[in-house]
Parts: C-alpha cells; sequence; structure tokens
C-alpha cells in the first residue's frame, strides 16, 4: 500500500522558504477568502435595514463597538487592506499572467536565480506596493476620522 | 557510537542530526520521523549523509539516487522545508545542526524517501514531448536558426526530477492539474520552429487542469535545480494562447485534457 503524500491545500499557507511571489500568492489567497467571508457578513448585515429604523440604528451602533472601543474601525480597516492588496496584485497578476513585462527565454547561469520573478516584476510589485500604501492609508484616516484628505 | 569517517572528505567538522520521514508500505505503519547522527567531513552532501546512514546506522533507509551530481534528477528531496536535489546541497551550508529530510510532496511514497514519479512522466507524455510533423517520413533535416533555438534553448535543460511538481501550491490541491514542468515542456515544443503540433496539443493545455489553473506562485522556478524557470514557461504559454485565441480546436488524436468542454458544452 503506497500512501498519497499530498500537501493539501492546507500548503497554500505555507510560503516559507520559497521567495516573494509565493508570499503574494499566499497572501492574496487569503485575502480572497477573508473579503469573500466580509461580503458574506456584509450582505446579511445590510439587509437588516429591512426590519426598520430602530434596528437598523442599534445594528450600526455595535458594529461600530462590537467587542470593545474602535474594534469595529479595526475590521473595516483590515477589509480595506485586503481588498487593496487583493485588487493591486490582481492587476500585477493579470499582467504578467499574460505573460507581459516577463523576460524572453534565456540561457540559465548558475547561481539559477529565476528571472520571472525579478525584473519588471519586481518592479510592479514595488510600483504597485506605493499605490497600496498611499491607497490604505487614505482609507484607513478616513474610517478613523472621517476626513478625507 | 563510533563515527567512521568517509574516505575521500576532510576531517570530521561537527556532528548533525538527520531527521528522515520514514514509511514503509511493507507495514502498514503511519510515517514517523527517525533521527540519525551523522558526522559531518568537509565537502558531504545530503545524499552522502543519508548514504553514510544507511551504510553504518540503519541499512532499511532508502532513496533514490543515480549519477551524484545534479544531472539525472533522481535524487529529489525536501531538505528544511524546501525541495532540493539531495546530491547538490552541502550539509555545511544549510549551517544548521539539524536536518529535516522529507519525501517530495504530492506524488505517491513508494517507501521513505522515494517518490512514485509516474504522475510527472504521464503529465509530461500527454503534451508530446517530441517534434510533431504532417509528414511521416522526412526527405530531408528540418532548419533552425540559433536565434529560433534560443526561444525554446531554456526548457531543454529540465531534468524530470519532478520538484517544481512538489513545490507548486496549486498541484497541491488539483490532482488532476498537468503541472509546471509538462507546460514548460508543451511551450518549448509549441516554440519550436520544427515543431507543427500546436493546435493538436491545445486539447491538453488549453484544458479546465491546463495552462490556465496555474495562479503564478512562482515556487516551481525558485526550486528548479536547472534554473529552467517553468513559470515563464507557462507564462509565455498562456500569452501564445491568448494571441492564437481564434484557433480552432482540432479534437485530433486520443490525448485529451480532463473534463474539458468546448465552447458547444460537449466535452
Amino acid at each position: 500500500m503506497t500512501i498519497e503524500n499530498k500537501k493539501g491545500w492546507i500548503s497554500w499557507f505555507n510560503p516559507f522558504k520559497y521567495g516573494t511571489d509565493r508570499w503574494m500568492y499566499a497572501l492574496h489567497r487569503l485575502t480572497g477568502i477573508v473579503l469573500g467571508v466580509y461580503l458574506m457578513f456584509h450582505v446579511v448585515e445590510t439587509s437588516r435595514i429591512l426590519e426598520g429604523a430602530v434596528t437598523w440604528n442599534s445594528l450600526m451602533v455595535w458594529l461600530d463597538y462590537p467587542f470593545g472601543p474602535h474594534f469595529g474601525p479595526l475590521i473595516l480597516s483590515a477589509v480595506l487592506l485586503a481588498a487593496v492588496y487583493h485588487a493591486l496584485n490582481g492587476l500585477r497578476l493579470t499582467i504578467v499572467e499574460n505573460g507581459l513585462m516577463l523576460p524572453k527565454p534565456y540561457r540559465p547561469e548558475y547561481p539559477y536565480k529565476p528571472r520571472s520573478l525579478r525584473g519588471l516584476n519586481n518592479f510592479l510589485k514595488i510600483f504597485l506596493g506605493f499605490f497600496m500604501i498611499a491607497i490604505s492609508a487614505v482609507g484607513i484616516i478616513y474610517i478613523f476620522t472621517g476626513a478625507i484628505l | 557510537m563510533q563515527e567512521i569517517a568517509l574516505k575521500g572528505f576532510g576531517e570530521v567538522v561537527k556532528t548533525v542530526t538527520f531527521r528522515v520521514k520514514r514509511y514503509s508500505p511493507e507495514n502498514a505503519d503511519m510515517p514517523r520521523y527517525m533521527e540519525y547522527k551523522v558526522p559531518v567531513q568537509r565537502g558531504m552532501t545530503i545524499l552522502d549523509g543519508i548514504l553514510y546512514i544507511k551504510e553504518h546506522l540503519d541499512h532499511s533507509l532508502s532513496a533514490r539516487y543515480s549519477c551524484r551530481m545534479g544531472i539525472c534528477g533522481s535524487c529529489g528531496m525536501i531538505i528544511n522545508g524546501k525541495e532540493k536535489l539531495a546530491c547538490q546541497t552541502q550539509i555545511l551550508e544549510l549551517g544548521k545542526d539539524l536536518i529535516k529530510v522529507d519525501p517530495m510532496g504530492n506524488y505517491e511514497i513508494v517507501k521513505d524517501l522515494v517518490p512514485d514519479l509516474s504522475k510527472l512522466f504521464r503529465n509530461h507524455q500527454k503534451v508530446k514531448p517530441y517534434v510533431l510533423r504532417e509528414e511521416e517520413s522526412p526527405t530531408s533535416e528540418y532548419l533552425q536558426t540559433p536565434e529560433q533555438r534560443e526561444e525554446y534553448a531554456m526548457f531543454t535543460d529540465c531534468i524530470l526530477c519532478g520538484m517544481c511538481l512538489s513545490a507548486c501550491p496549486t498541484n497541491a490541491a488539483d490532482e488532476l492539474y498537468l503541472g509546471p514542468q509538462a507546460l514548460a515542456q508543451g511551450f518549448r515544443y509549441i516554440s519550436d520552429n520544427r515543431d507543427l503540433g500546436f493546435e493538436e496539443r491545445l486539447n491538453v493545455l488549453d484544458s479546465k487542469h491546463g495552462v490556465w489553473r496555474c495562479h503564478f506562485s512562482g515556487a516551481c522556478s525558485e526550486v528548479c535545480p536547472k534554473g529552467v524557470d517553468p513559470a515563464l514557461g507557462i507564462q509565455l504559454l498562456r500569452q501564445l494562447l491568448t494571441e492564437n485565441i481564434f484557433v480552432k480546436h482540432k479534437q485530433k488524436g486520443t490525448t485529451r485534457g480532463p473534463e474539458r468542454k468546448s465552447a458547444s458544452g460537449v466535452s
């Protein structure tokens, strides 16, 4: 009897020992799941408006302070970060997965450093990373203070 | 235990512990880890360490190897959490006193550190890894310029060690996924100017478990011992398929992508 040594879906979240792209893959999966779960709760939450203004208002108050002060905005900030990361990394993947901004086939030379994970792909990561920081900063300031820069 | 130094190496520098995953299909035991103390000499590789264990400590340990110089691709295993060729990994370079050795993931285990690579070869075969031509008996050579050869040359370095399939997170969850090795080889033959099998290979490559299943985690390229960069091959293959989106699928030959559905809904 041989056994199947499958790593399984749990290995998606084990990016250790591999490169940046593997980390980004794990984060992309994680943020995708977070956003999916959030979306379901969001639909349930907003549907409560059908039960009238009193229920809605009390729900809004509870969502601001679900488990203590500032917990609601913290959850919202986490969702915002997940959304921004997922969107911008998705943009990068759309570009590179269509073979754009990737090198042409080359002759591998020792020590083998895969060029598809470096070069313009790295440039994209840094470029979109700046965008992510900027958008997240504006969003989080808005969530906590209600002010847009 | 008396430490026995291997001939041909230098002084014993230190003793490291090998934590090796053991599994024997003959005994229905669950896989378990066993620890062995190995005296390390300068220049010793993980494979030398495993052979030391086999020779002096535990004869029942199994591992597959052949060339001992990174050419045959037989000794791929997970060393301290990352896929590596045992014959190319120096013990001292790892800089650890505890070395965890696992068999490659996503394959069935034959015994201990020996994975069953049939899945790799099966997938490789599916993409028809040879030059396809219309004529049965060629009358002259098929010509190719050095520039044309450069378009696929890097992918010919693949030694079929199968480490990319072990590292690939998509392959970890999708049993039918073709895998980085087969897809990169698909690109290698499609981009060969002598080959005319693009449409014939579409059935397999452009399928539910084919090229679109890759999510570009880059793990395959990170672990490739020959620097083949299969992730690049897959993305370039996708580009090629997108550019040829209107090429009609001929559904020729017997090889078909698993559960592939055509536009009409008929598989």
